[in-house]
């Protein structure tokens, strides 16, 4: 009798629900695509875009998925290969996925199925081409420029007065803010991509800026260049300025230490900014481009096309994913981009009205000069940036040379790199 | 009559064991020989290209590549005698306590074992909060006892990141060879131990002449395990330390660079699968010798109860 009543009881339930689920699996008949990316940062700012995008396109909806920086090539090479990669797909540029553009994962991109295409110059274009296939396999979404960030409060209560224009006045103000107390440098060695962007920052004006890019990149001049090494060792000298322990402090901690307000500088790409600002609401961030390195000197702003949203070549969605291409590639959403996530977007016509993104901006066009490694040396193995990354942290702690740290990145590139092919 | 029934207890023997037969031969072997035949080929991202023969080989016995595979074999190398050293000693000795240990038994044996069954995503996660430079607890303990310069950081220093990688790895994992030893321990036969005492021998000379000898079953399980563990070693220095082996390569092992060619890495965004391959023979080779030839000459020393 027990059971009978059990099992009338099991069975209402079941009917219950039954009754409750079709209307919930009514929202299954739209379109799904899968959107990836590297920016755990930004997942809040592209969530509430896509609703923006759900709302005028209620057939279909997205699903963004962030991968841990790091490890996010990793991930889309394998899940492309065993045909499960995503439909939208945010692009390293330049030949940070050239083996992938290059073996037809990527859909190509024509001006009349994302017409804002026809908007970008063909410096940032280029940014999410093929390498032995130069079709256009992305739309470049943000221009990024690398710079010295500040915390105005900080330097105000260490007496800082000016900002500094050479390499000098930027040391001696470190050491004003580390005797007034506070740690000048929130940079730190635990995340080698992070000491390459802070190189990247600091050391065009050491080894040349554009004139010596062109030079590299045309066999003119090779990386144990005197300028190049002294680059290198810059990085070196700013160990001492870093927080104690540096070289176990990650990524994460040494944003966070400028983020609350322990670190007066923080030295590295404008995609920080909206991370700070999320961290920290209330902090407010200065900008000024890396100082000359002497008063012969020239200023530079490294800055590069930085990623681009591609279609996955087979995708079955074509349709929708050019339509969230297309939203993707809006004014709107450029202007939100700018706004929400401090970046600096390729759409045209957007107004810029965040102070430190102005700055940035004037100052990148023109003082702008690529970010080497990233723009020529990232097409093939081993690429600059694979003897740079690790190359870096021990050159921090004193294991390895800036000279020897040039001869190993010119070895690397040498090894496969036409123009650079037996030069030493 | 003998022979029918024996030749049906063969047939129902071989059946039974041909699902689990299946399993290795799709899972194991034909992904090793599709390996090996990879490492013979060009590779063009994951397209494959046109054969190559041996290149793929000299290519990982050359710059850039060999440094890495030094440093790769060195660390692996490192890790198999310190874990064997410390690890199996350790759980030998925590094994033996809880054999001889009055009450509480069941408690310690949960409580040695818990670490290995936890996510070792959770383990990894756990003690990079530990050991944090800043906010973590173990630094914030070693300057509260009064050695602030000792308050390292652990990860992030190259000599020291191999090191707390290992420690780790004890951590987590010196429960296992001590259940094992636990059982080779239950299963001797207490009257030789009985028949020593009373013969007066001491507990040290029991141990040493006794109970060791017999647990030579138990040890061979371990020590290969053990080898086979630390030259495939993966999971702990990926979680702690990226597929680049951060920092500056002190923690990166065979596995990790394996995964690192072939599927590449943000730094070296092209991926190389041939070379990768190659590695990949290499580390089965290696161990597949080692683990067999190990596996004999351990045997040899088993003794029979």
């Amino acid at each position: 009798m027990k059971i009978n009543r059990f099992r009338g009881f099991v069975a209402a339930i079941l009917a219950a629900t039954a009754v409750v689920a079709p209307g919930a699996s009514s929202a299954s008949a739209a379109t799904e695509l899968t959107f990836w990316s590297w920016r755990t940062e930004d997942k809040a700012f592209y969530e509430s875009q896509i609703k923006l995008f759900e709302a005028k396109n209620p057939d279909i909806s997205v699903k963004f998925t962030p991968y841990l920086n790091t490890e996010y090539n990793a991930i889309v090479s394998t899940a492309l290969t065993a045909g499960k990669g995503p439909d939208i797909i945010q692009m390293r540029p330049y030949g940070g996925m050239a083996s992938l553009s290059d073996a037809g994962n990527f859909m190509p991109l024509t001006a009349a199925d994302v017409p804002a295409l026809k908007k970008l110059p063909a410096g940032i274009l280029a940014g999410a081409q093929g390498y032995k296939d130069k079709k256009q396999f992305g739309l470049p979404y943000a221009v990024s420029a690398l710079g010295v960030m500040y915390n105005p409060d900080i330097l105000e209560k260490a007496g800082v007065r000016a900002l500094p224009q050479t390499w000098a006045q930027l040391l001696a103000a470190f050491d004003k803010v580390k005797k007034a107390g506070f740690m000048p440098l929130g940079n730190a060695g635990g995340n080698g991509p992070a000491l390459e962007q802070l190189h990247a920052t600091v050391g065009p004006t050491f080894y040349g800026g554009t004139a010596f890019f062109n030079d590299v990149v045309a066999g003119k001049k090779t990386f144990t260049d005197k300028g190049y090494v002294a680059s290198l060792k810059a990085v070196a000298d700013l160990a001492q300025w870093m927080p104690a322990n540096y070289q176990g402090i990650d990524y994460n901690t040494a944003r966070g230490l400028f983020a609350n307000e322990k670190a007066a500088f923080y030295i590295g790409g404008n995609y920080e900014i909206g991370y700070f600002r999320s961290l920290n609401p209330s902090i407010t961030i200065g900008w000024f481009p890396a100082p000359k390195a002497n008063a012969g000197a020239k200023r530079y702003v490294g800055t590069w096309a930085d990623g681009a949203y591609a279609i996955n070549a087979k995708t079955a969605n074509k349709a929708a994913a050019l339509k969230f291409l297309n939203f993707l590639g809006t004014k709107e959403f450029g202007q939100a981009l700018v706004d929400e996530i401090a970046f600096i977007p390729t759409a045209p016509y957007v107004k810029i009205n965040d102070p430190a993104v102005k700055e940035i901006n004037r100052w990148r066009t023109t003082l702008g000069t690529p970010f080497l490694n990233v723009v020529g040396f990232r097409f093939e193995n081993p690429t600059s940036s694979s003897i740079l990354q690790p190359g870096f942290q021990k050159l921090i702690v004193g294991g390895t040379t800036p000279a020897q740290l040039a001869k190993d990145v010119q070895t690397a590139v040498s090894s496969w790199y036409g123009p650079q092919k037996g030069k030493s | 009559m003998a022979s029918a029934l024996r030749r049906e207890q063969n047939r129902t023997t071989s059946a039974l064991l041909i699902p689990a037969l299946a399993v290795i031969v799709i899972f194991t072997t034909i992904p090793a020989v599709t390996t090996l035949s990879y490492a013979f080929f060009g590779w063009e991202g994951f397209q494959r290209n046109t054969f190559v023969g041996l290149e793929n080989f000299k290519k990982l016995f050359t710059y850039p590549y060999i440094d890495q595979l030094l440093a790769a074999l060195r660390h692996n190398t490192i890790a198999f005698v310190v874990i064997m050293t410390f690890q199996t000693s350790l759980g030998l000795l925590l094994a033996y306590a809880m054999f001889r240990v009055k009450r509480g038994l069941r408690l310690y044996r949960v409580v040695v074992f818990l670490p290995v069954i936890f996510s070792l995503v959770v383990v990894g996660y756990l003690w990079q909060a530990l050991l944090d430079p800043y906010y973590g607890p173990v630094n914030q303990i070693i300057a509260g006892l009064g050695f602030p310069e000792f308050a390292k950081p652990w990860l992030g220093d190259t000599a020291t990141a191999l090191p707390s990688l290992m420690f780790i790895n004890l951590w987590r994992w010196v429960g296992f060879p001590a259940i094992v030893f636990l059982a080779g321990l239950n299963a001797i036969n207490t009257e030789y131990i009985e028949a020593a005492r009373i013969d007066g021998a001491s507990e040290s000379q029991i141990f040493r002449k006794i109970i060791f000898p017999l647990l030579a079953p138990s040890l061979t399980i371990i020590t290969v395990l053990t080898f086979i563990g630390a030259y495939e070693w993966f999971d702990l220095p990926f979680v702690l330390g990226g597929s680049n082996g951060s920092p500056a390569g002190a923690t990166d092992t065979l596995a990790l660079m394996f995964y690192r060619l072939s599927f590449g890495s943000i730094d070296s965004g092209a991926n190389n699968v041939g070379v990768g391959s190659a590695l990949g023979v290499l580390i089965f080779t290696l161990v597949g010798l080692g683990a067999a030839l190990g596996s004999a000459l351990l045997r040899r020393r088993e003794v029979e109860q």
